[in-house]
């Protein structure tokens, strides 16, 4: 009797798995969420917030944000949000590439698991380029300038692309001055680059032929910076060999990873000793968007408004780069702000990867 | 009739589910892979341009694989050899220090890849790596050590593999019956001699299922040719497939291309494998007479053994450990001064306690662990009975597609789990149970291997005599082949158990907001820059799971396993 029972139940527990597979496929797309943020978006700009904190009370008091934010960023973040307006904040946290194939699964199937997302500039197009994200319109906007502003996604904060360098190793006379230094023979074996900095690369190129270089000197010049240098993986990885004095220079780092390694008293910079920095200092857009068919529209909402708002202080407080005036906020200080070519980048990607990825290992370009 | 009455018997349904379940974890991954590398761009027909943006143009195609195989290859011989020889010597011999064996076979399995090459590079780096400066500067006026090699990434994934080796060959020797050991030396052959024509041969099913292992697994890891091979522009397969999916728009096609040719190579070192154990008679050593292993008295040689035991010790564990220690204790990681000596603190230690997810996430780390060991285990011990025992047709097959998971890179399988679990009615996507699945499936090749290996030992005059003497299948598979299969089971349990508390490739596409696990602390540390905090969590985390691994072979011994006072 018992071995039957167990039969049929394992018989069961088959017919589950079996049908389950081709079982078919639900479209649980909230198109309540559509509504919601209609309702918002039509209201004059003085009362949209009070009118997101209304309905966001009505689903629930949470949501769920994905984000790249280090941990010891979004945890912060998400905890002045919850403070602000008493609404819990689930984070999932994942590089960019993550969050935007997690997002992009999501969609496809019709089950949006986030309501808000925050990540890198390039994963931000895509996910707009996959109409995964639905445009802002509130008073917030205001303060951001026009090249952090996109279809339906703002900048929230900015990545600084700088050299990194250990103050140990590298002494004031031989501080690099200038993005072609990085290709001098004094550099030899000292240099690091990162092998997924191709935005980097695409934009100190397109800098260097719009004041006057040759394609060939360009060519040149990168020929010899990649000479120089050894390719590492991860930006945190390296600036923790940097820290530690097992690499001297890096091409490029974040400069908000320099600053916290060099706040934690590690002996790194990407300031001259003068304090002032005349390299063309790109900074690269990471935007925050509201998920089309969210579950917690209105909480999105409001998230969208805060970041650009009261979460700009927090970020500064973080010591990050906030993409509209904060006061307080030195992170620009002694850098040379250059334009961050947005269009060239979002249309060409790939190309601009392959580039890279053929110049760090020596080989040449099909096609170049 | 008598065929569907057959079928419909326990013994039908279990060994059906088995296999049905197994070949569904397996074919999932490899259904979502290769449509995504033979479609065409148009979505419509096959197409071969995948392979050609894969290996054509300036791919280096030639170098790469190479750089692959001589890696994978000089890893899995080193591994190997190390692993091979600490059994024999832990289980075959009366050498001294027994007790550190279980370290030396756990540590290096536990410390997460990126750690453990991390410790090598602040040993090993030509310039300013310990050994060089503390060591080999001062002694010989030479810094001889390269970490950043070729043989370098040998010597990291060889020392981080053995372990594998370790486990699988304890049990081969624990099962293996010494009287024709002895009957040799009986005979006047030497002690060479009798580990060259008797010992090795006997073992050979073990030995092909560790080396097909550590070989798939050295091509299919990253973390070493990562963080090493870069710096000199030394590429493998995985940099490759690495480069494809971090560039936007993905190309999954050329990612899948990439894991075809690894497929490709697996697949031959399967079929290679299983020919080498064609004539799988000759290896069966545990048969219906008893035997109890003698040690090998060591006699002159003990005290020798006894320093190479202690050396080997101290080069796997102790020095990796000893760096993620002062590591951890440090605010940021610089090489030994008095500066750095004098600021070391024990925040490190407390930032971890602090972490909100502190508590949690070791639980379901522990909870999946122990979950897609259990599984894992008892799924592979009955298919690999439909392998090895029966004539079923397609038992081929089922090997090799329960091989297949260990190339598929980790984000494609997550990607297709998401897919499928994204459209199923059952509550699985967003809970524990999809990171279980996919646990399952990506350690099914681990637990196939270790099962296969036990029972490709066994004589089937066991199970002859047991059913002669009028035992169900059941029982005789629950009293008498599991038993005797035990050391290979639990040994593979525990490789599952601890290994799947690093898994994070696929985990950080498939957990869940409050569903965190270690692997994904870990990373969320090593994210942060935080080396020394991540130190600190290495630390905690090998404490934890030898503490956790003890008490499984504990509780192995009291449930009849062989344990060392055996030998």
């Amino acid at each position: 009797m018992r071995t039957r029972n167990t039969t049929l139940a394992v018989a069961g527990l088959l017919v589950a798995t079996v049908t389950g597979c081709g079982g078919a496929i639900p479209t649980a797309s909230n198109s309540k969420a559509d509504g919601v943020y209609a309702q918002i978006a039509k209201l004059p700009k003085d009362q949209q917030v009070a009118k997101a904190q209304e309905l966001a009370g009505k689903e629930g008091k949470t949501l769920s944000l994905y984000t790249s934010m280090t941990a010891d960023i979004a945890t912060p973040v998400a905890k002045a949000f919850e403070q602000k307006y008493g609404i819990r904040v689930s984070v999932f946290r994942g590089n960019s590439e993550t969050v935007l194939q997690r997002a992009l699964q999501e969609g496809q199937a019709g089950k949006p698991g986030a309501d808000a997302v925050e990540t890198n500039f390039l994963e931000m197009t895509a996910l707009s380029g996959n109409g995964m994200l639905v445009p802002f319109n509130g008073s917030a906007l205001d303060k951001v300038e026009k090249t952090g502003k996109f279809q339906d996604w703002t900048a929230s904060r900015l990545n600084v692309f700088q050299p990194a360098w250990n103050t140990d190793l590298i002494k004031p006379d031989d501080e690099p001055q200038s993005w072609e230094d990085l290709a001098l023979p004094k550099y030899k074996g000292k240099l690091t680059l990162e092998i997924s900095d191709s935005d980097w690369y695409q934009s100190v190129t397109k800098w260097w032929l719009d004041h006057g270089k040759s394609q060939a000197e360009v060519d040149r010049l990168w020929k010899a910076i990649a000479a120089n240098g050894k390719a590492a993986k991860g930006h945190t990885t390296m600036m923790q060999f940097l820290t530690a004095g097992q690499t001297s220079m890096e091409a490029m780092n974040y400069t908000y990873i320099t600053d916290r390694a060099r706040a934690a008293g590690a002996p790194v910079t990407h300031l001259p000793a003068s304090g002032v920095s005349k390299i063309p200092a790109f900074a690269r857009p990471n935007g925050v968007g509201m998920i089309k068919g969210a579950q917690h529209p209105a909480a999105a909402w409001l998230f969208y408004h805060w970041l650009l708002t009261d979460g700009q202080k927090e970020l500064v407080k973080l010591k990050l780069t906030p993409s509209t005036k904060v006061p307080g906020d030195k992170s620009l200080d002694g850098l040379t702000l250059a334009p961050f070519d947005v269009k060239t980048l979002s249309s060409a990607t790939g190309t601009w990867d392959k580039k890279y990825d053929a110049l760090l290992r020596g080989v040449d370009t099909v096609g170049n | 009739m008598r065929i569907v009455r057959s079928l419909l018997s326990f013994q039908g349904l279990l060994v059906g589910g088995a296999v049905v379940i197994v070949g569904y974890l397996a074919i999932v991954p490899l259904g979502y892979l290769i449509h995504d590398t033979f479609l065409s761009s148009d979505g419509t027909g096959v197409s071969f341009g995948a392979f050609s943006r894969a290996y054509g143009g300036n791919a280096q195609a030639g170098d790469m694989l190479l750089n692959s195989m001589w890696f994978a290859l000089g890893s899995a011989a080193l591994a190997l050899v190390l692993g091979t020889t600490l059994a024999y010597v832990q289980v075959r011999t009366d050498t001294p220090f027994k007790g550190l064996f279980f370290a030396a076979s756990l540590v290096p399995l536990i410390v997460p890849g990126i750690l453990y090459a991390t410790s090598w590079i602040f040993l090993g780096d030509p310039s300013t790596g310990i050994l060089n400066s503390l060591v080999f500067e001062p002694l010989f006026g030479a810094t001889p050590i390269n970490i950043y090699s070729v043989w370098g990434m040998i010597w990291v994934q060889g020392l981080h593999l053995a372990p594998v080796a370790f486990l699988l060959m304890v049990a081969a020797f624990r099962a293996m019956d010494p009287s024709l050991e002895e009957s040799a030396a009986m005979s006047g052959a030497n002690r060479l001699t009798v580990l060259r024509r008797v010992t090795v041969p006997l073992l050979r099913p073990a030995m092909i299922s560790a080396a097909l292992l550590m070989f798939v697994q050295s091509l299919e890891s990253f973390e070493v040719p990562g963080l090493l091979g870069l710096q000199n522009g030394i590429y493998v397969f995985t940099s490759r497939i690495y480069f494809v999916l971090r560039a936007y728009p993905v190309d999954y096609g050329a990612a899948g291309a990439y894991a075809i040719g690894l497929l490709l190579i697996a697949a031959a070192g399967v079929l290679l494998s299983s020919w080498l154990q064609r004539s799988s008679r000759n290896f069966q050593t545990v048969t219906g007479k008893a035997f109890r292993p003698r040690p090998v008295e060591l006699g002159r040689a003990r005290p020798f053994v006894g320093v190479a035991v202690i050396l080997y010790f101290l080069i796997t564990v102790v020095l990796p450990v000893a760096v993620l220690v002062y590591a951890s204790l440090l605010k940021y990681y610089a090489a030994p001064s008095r500066k750095a000596l004098s600021s070391m603190t024990l925040d490190n230690y407390r930032a971890v306690l602090d972490m909100p997810l502190a508590f949690t996430a070791p639980k379901n780390s522990l909870l999946l662990g122990v979950g897609a060991a259990t599984a894992v285990m008892v799924l592979t011990a009955v298919v690999s009975w439909v392998v090895l025992r029966t004539k079923a047709p397609g038992r081929r097959l089922l090997d090799l597609l329960a091989f297949t998971p260990i190339v598929i890179p980790g984000l494609v399988l997550g990607l297709a789990l998401s897919f499928v679990y994204l459209r199923m009615p059952l509550p699985i996507y967003g809970t524990l149970l999809i990171l279980l699945i996919s646990y399952c499936t990506r350690y099914l090749p681990y637990g196939m291997r270790y099962s296969s290996a036990a029972m490709a030992q066994m004589s089937p005059e066991l199970e002859e005599s047991a059913h002669v003497s009028g035992a169900s299948w059941f029982q005789t598979f629950r009293r008498v082949l599991l038993p005797l299969m035990s050391s290979g089971i639990l040994a593979g349990w525990v490789y599952i158990l601890v290994v799947s508390f690093r898994e994070l490739s696929s985990t950080i596409l498939l957990y869940s907001p409050g569903k965190e696990v270690l692997s994904v602390l870990i990373w969320e540390q090593f994210e942060n820059g935080q080396f020394t905090t991540l130190a600190a969590l290495g630390v905690l985390m090998v404490l934890l799971l030898v503490l956790l691994v003890s008490i499984a072979y504990r509780l192995g011994a009291r449930f009849g396993l062989q344990g060392d006072s055996a030998n």
